[in-house]
């Protein structure tokens, strides 16, 4: 009981904040919502006991990007006659939920035939760092190392392009 | 005593953090004046009792509380500006409920934490909400819709990336020494010794011990990495435009990340809550030696300081006699002290778990303030540095430095559990 009424506090928090992000007018607006977002569903995951996702989900989203967000938001300094005025965009965004909604529908219809909905409680070391860790790196480890090579060869060439303009 | 052992670490957590802060900013001034050759704050009395210038920290709360909340016309966004201070002193706070005060203690075959949030998460905790401070900064300074305020925030954001790089990598290397990430464990780490050496963290990776004092200097935006508030160059940084308790809570969150910082210190370095050699359970079954060594301890030192304060003490105040109130007290409790041990260390109580984790508690402290006034020793020797400075010594020499010194330990880890 006290579960489910946090998980509604929580859910309700994310939504309405993942909602204010997409319709806020000024970007400083956006990413704070955004922040708030992160950060309750971190909490979401510290509910399910997924301690290693709700603590990385802070250091590397809420923490490290959006901070980096910010910073770039502010080095722009965007006056408010900079913004585009966004005239119809309360019916855009009315328009296009109600065209995605069936397909909201057929999302969520999945979810509860799917084997999640069914085995609702996850094991007892669910998103715990021994798990994460020994999951990545035996059974997952081709993968993990193919994408940190990749992110390896974005880091490099970031540094080369930002050398090349002086 | 259920109730008392589970508040028992929340309470610590608030006195360590909250209520030492006016001790900080009493010893910050004292150690300011002891480096600059200069008396310190010693006007501020009630009743003639100065109790060496902590008086003054109190009036100053004071004033900063009871001072006139001020909103600046030109301010846009009231609600960020108001919210920033707030985001500041909460992640400052956070940060320190996972330290460790003593070890677990089991009584009746219940174990107790004494850490405020017993999770496996430890040091990944402190990153987590070490990072989520510079938003406090960032957004006080945005929303003060203030030049001075916006360069303030943007050099500590730059600096606060920069060092949590650093800081985060020479945590790696602790993890991969230690084997865990919960805190506790790596305190009961520590307490092993190689041949005569005991293995605190500062022993066995002296380079990741630097470099992460280094960067807990640049989180905390203490000098001298406070570029962000350089009052030569922009005013006050991001708090130009705050002042009263909307201020305060800045100044209150600085003291208490450096609070935080320093108990980390002490944690991963330092040996935490242990002293060297002795491990909880040698502790407990040296109990009343270590006992006897205390009393022994605890006189020496009140003698001194009686025989330091009577040479000393030379400031006249109207009123009382202070000279003879603190004698008296210090007398009092140092018999009482004496008095409440030798109960134990004659062999008359069987508390000895309860007792061996006060004393762990004592040893936390003592290591703790230690730290801090390391902090201020620091502020008021160094000179602050240059932005650019800053920047060079976090990327191109503390980065490098870093992932060096975890390359080398992994090779050692490996090396040395090879044969196992």
């Amino acid at each position: 009981m006290q579960n489910e009424i946090i998980f509604t506090i929580l859910a309700l928090i994310t939504i309405v904040s993942s909602i204010v992000m997409i319709s806020a007018h000024r970007p400083i607006d956006s990413a704070l919502s955004f922040i708030v977002t992160l950060v309750s569903i971190a909490a979401l995951f510290a509910l399910v006991n997924a301690t290693f996702l709700f603590v990385v989900q802070i250091i590397i989203y809420a923490g490290a990007i959006l901070s980096l967000i910010l910073f770039i938001i502010m080095f722009l300094n965007i006056k408010d006659s900079n913004l585009p005025d966004e005239k119809h965009k309360n019916r855009w965004l009315m328009g296009t939920s109600i065209i995605v909604a069936p397909f909201s529908y057929i999302l969520i219809d999945l979810i509860m035939r799917s084997d999640i909905a069914v085995n609702g409680v996850a094991s007892e070391n669910f998103g715990t760092i021994k798990d994460v860790g020994l999951t990545l790196f035996s059974k997952w480890i081709l993968p993990f190392e193919l994408v940190s090579i990749l992110l390896l060869v974005a880091l490099v060439g970031s540094v080369t392009l930002s050398k090349k303009e002086d | 005593m259920n109730t008392v052992l589970i508040l028992l670490p929340l309470i610590l957590t608030i006195l360590f953090s909250l209520a030492t802060v006016p001790i900080l900013v009493w010893m910050e001034r004292r150690v300011a004046a002891l480096i600059q050759d200069r008396l310190g704050p010693n006007r501020c009395h009630i009743n003639g009792i100065r109790l060496g210038g902590i008086i003054q920290s109190i009036a100053d709360m004071m004033k900063l509380v009871f001072k006139e909340e001020f909103l600046p016309s030109h301010i846009k966004n009231k609600f960020y500006y108001l919210v920033a201070p707030s985001i500041a002193f909460m992640s400052a706070f956070l940060t320190f409920m996972v330290i460790p005060y003593a070890d677990n203690i089991t009584i009746n075959d219940k174990t107790y934490y004494m850490q405020a949030l017993p999770t496996d998460l430890g040091v990944l905790w402190f990153l987590a909400f070490a990072g989520l401070g510079v938003y406090g900064i960032i957004l006080g300074g945005w929303a003060s819709h203030n030049k001075y305020a916006i360069l303030g925030s943007m050099r500590a954001t730059a600096q606060v990336i920069g060092y949590e790089v650093a800081m985060g990598l020479s945590l790696v290397s602790m993890l991969i020494t230690y084997g865990t990430i919960s805190l506790n464990e790596m305190v009961t780490y520590q307490s092993q010794s190689f041949f005569i050496i005991p293995a605190w963290g500062i022993v066995i990776q002296p380079i990741a011990t630097i470099i992460f004092i280094i960067t807990a200097f640049a989180e905390t935006n203490r000098a001298p990495f406070d570029a962000a508030e350089g009052e030569s160059e922009i005013v006050a940084g991001y708090h130009t435009e705050y002042g009263a308790m909307k201020f305060g809570l800045y100044f209150v969150a600085e003291y208490i990340a450096m609070a935080a910082s320093g108990a980390l210190i002490v944690t991963i370095f330092l040996g935490g809550y242990q002293l060297p050699y002795l491990n909880t359970a040698d502790l407990i079954n040296n109990f009343e030696l270590v006992l006897w060594l205390i009393i022994a301890f605890a006189v020496v030192t009140s003698l001194m300081f009686l025989k330091w304060m009577k040479s000393h003490n030379i400031y006249n105040t109207s009123g009382l006699d202070e000279k003879k109130v603190y004698a008296t007290l210090i007398i009092g409790f140092t018999a009482f002290a004496i008095l409440l041990m030798s109960y134990y260390a004659l062999g008359f109580g069987h508390a000895s778990a309860v007792g061996v984790m006060i004393l762990q508690f004592a040893i936390f402290t003592v290591k703790l303030f230690f730290l801090h006034f390391v902090f201020i020793w620091v502020r008021w020797t160094l000179p602050r540095f240059r932005y650019d400075q800053t920047q060079k010594l976090g990327w191109n020499i503390l980065l490098p430095l870093s992932l060096a010194n975890i390359f080398i330990t992994a090779i050692v880890v490996v090396g040395v559990n090879y044969g196992n």
